[in-house]
């Protein structure tokens, strides 16, 4: 449909309000802005205020100390924990899915029969909520009858003495498998959309002039992709972070502490001990780290939308 | 670069193998939803093809049939609890109005908003795309207390219409994002010859721009489905009886025993309408996940 079609020369069979036909862009951000501002910002202000209250455990009262758990915190040694733990996963996560990521989507970006059905079934992974992924995993990776974890003892990779999710040493690491398991698509998706979109040109010349598919990749591919790496490794990394599905169904954060990161200790001081100002300054502690973060990043990346 | 012929097959083989082994997990699943618990709960071993498939974790969980009937016939379930825990049909539900309702909210607003941030120039335009897209930042718990406070206040806890705003919330920043990218893909002179014929700018949005990423809003529209169905932190803070399909699936999980063939029935069963959506936009998902990243 083009505009030179449309019968713009009758008369207006309809009028809208002045405020709508103008340029600017008020009436059309100002939905999204009121949304956020209510239950985005609002919240966030609250939960702010809230975090400068001192909660009393035994009268269950909340007193103004603007100070008591924003100092708290920095003597926790859970909350040291919870930090290491979560950049820790977010790292290795993140390596692990860009890597693979780009591998598969190398592999299946081929126009020959068959391979559109197997990027569809790529994407399969995506669609399953994580609690349920989460669930899952538990079941495969159960000690005595998850078929993941007799497929490991049988490969003789880890001993059965040790169950893979009862094991401090090894729960992190199949909390890491289902994550994998699940937002690898993700990465396969965007680098797909990325290998699709780049021009064809630098590549015929290229193999004109003799360059194998490896240089290929490293000249071309990978600088060509570097945006859409910057960008993909951003959103991954911000979800990565904020982690708490795969945490709460799979290990509860145990054994003790092993899994504990930030948001599931902020999730279990809010359900078990009841202490929501605490709770809030976590997970604000939490909303800066990754701002911190993430802006160091795009910095660094020079990532911008 | 042309590939040889070995080399062609051996490419079939590593990607037929890799996208296998993705597989794997969700075969293993929808095979234990038609396992009876002695299989599942084999001690010695793992049980792969040897048993007799059996319909009751369905009948259970989709078709609300009374377990403890079932149960005498079968011998299928630990029998503790009431008759109607495990008929989640109510969740079904739940989950469709939330998702959808979530889903057109999101797509109307972020809509607006992406065309705005596409084609108009204002002051502080970059600066606002980046204070919505950091609204992706925050951590869902970090708003969930004074939000359950709030949702108490203005009578929203345990709603659907409350699921259905926090949902909107959260999916509002990669809404934004993914649509602009489209709206960008269009050439700003379609907007300005229509303008010339003297159309305002809504009715250059609604019957000019709009029919020209269709596509575009429809794989928006899927990928927010999903995270709306699959969102459960939110979903398990605020709601009570209402229950949607990931937080219902975890109280399965109870003091006696996880009844796993009814959590891998309605598992697979939760799988099913995102992965026809997402079927069904495929090309426009890959094309609009380049997330604007290649435009200078």
């Amino acid at each position: 449909m083009t505009a030179a079609s449309m019968p713009m020369d009758k008369p207006r069979r309809w009028t809208m309000p002045r405020f709508l036909t103008s340029e600017h862009p008020f009436p059309w951000l100002a939905p999204i802005t009121a949304m956020i501002i209510a239950f985005g910002m609002y919240p966030l202000a609250y939960a702010f205020w809230l975090s400068m209250f001192k909660r009393n455990p035994v009268t269950r009262l909340n007193v103004f100390n603007p100070a008591w758990n924003w100092t708290k915190m920095f003597y926790d040694e859970r909350v040291w924990g919870a930090i290491g733990h979560t950049y820790l996963y977010t790292i290795i996560a993140l390596a692990i899915e860009l890597v693979l990521g780009l591998a598969i989507a190398l592999l299946l970006d081929s126009d020959r029969k068959g391979y559109g059905f197997l990027r569809a079934m790529m994407t399969l992974p995506l669609v399953v909520p994580p609690a349920v992924t989460g669930m899952m995993f538990l079941l495969m990776l159960d000690g005595s009858f998850g078929v993941l974890s007799q497929g490991i003892y049988w490969a003789g990779l880890w001993s059965p003495q040790h169950p893979i999710l009862a094991s401090s040493g090894s729960a992190l690491a199949g909390v890491l498998l289902a994550d994998v398991w699940q937002w690898t698509p993700f990465m396969v998706l965007i680098m797909l959309a990325g290998l699709r979109a780049l021009p064809k040109d630098p590549f015929e010349a290229a193999a004109i002039d003799g360059a194998t598919p490896v240089q290929a990749f490293f000249r071309l591919t990978l600088p060509m992709l570097s945006k859409i790496i910057a960008i993909a490794v951003l959103i991954r990394g911000v979800d990565l972070f904020r982690i708490y599905d795969y945490v709460k169904v799979m290990t509860d954060s145990g054994p003790g502490t092993a899994t504990e990161t930030l948001t599931s200790y902020a999730g279990t001081i809010y359900f078990k001990n009841a202490d929501f100002p605490y709770a809030s300054a976590i997970s604000l502690f939490t909303l800066i780290l990754v701002i911190v973060t993430a802006n160091i990043f795009m910095k660094l990346f020079k990532v911008k939308f | 670069m042309q590939e040889t012929f070995l080399q062609k097959r051996l490419r079939d083989l590593a990607a037929i193998g890799v996208v296998g082994i993705f597989m794997f997990p969700l075969f293993w699943w929808a095979l234990t939803s038609f396992k009876p618990m002695s299989a599942i709960f084999d001690k010695d071993r793992v049980v792969f093809f040897d048993f007799v498939p059996t319909f009751v974790n369905y009948a259970v969980t989709l078709f609300g049939k009374n377990r403890g009937e079932l149960a005498i016939d079968s011998g299928n379930t630990f029998a503790t609890s009431g008759a109607g825990a495990y008929d989640s049909r109510p969740t079904l539900i739940d989950s469709l109005i939330v998702a959808i309702g979530s889903t057109a909210v999101t797509v109307i607003l972020a809509t607006l908003a992406a065309y705005a941030l596409s084609r108009m120039q204002f002051r502080g335009r970059q600066g606002y795309l980046n204070w919505i897209l950091s609204q992706r930042f925050m951590p869902p718990i970090a708003i969930i207390v004074p939000v359950v406070f709030m949702f108490h206040y203005l009578g929203l806890r345990d709603t659907r219409t409350g699921l259905i705003i926090v949902d909107t919330l959260i999916n509002l920043p990669i809404a934004v994002l993914l649509l602009k990218s489209f709206f960008d893909d269009v050439p700003a002179d379609v907007d300005e010859a229509a303008m010339i014929d003297g159309a305002t700018r809504f009715q250059i949005f609604w019957r000019v721009v709009m029919p020209m990423v269709k596509g575009g809003i429809a794989a928006t529209a899927v990928l927010c489905f999903v995270f709306s169905w699959t969102e459960f932190l939110l979903s398990l803070f605020l709601t009570n009886s209402i229950r949607t399909l990931p937080v219902k699936i975890t109280t399965f999980v109870t003091s006696t025993g996880s009844e796993w063939g009814f959590i891998s029935a309605l598992g697979t069963s939760a799988i099913i309408p995102s992965f026809i959506f997402i079927l069904l936009v495929q090309k426009q998902l890959v094309r609009g996940l380049t997330l604007g990243s290649l435009k200078e």
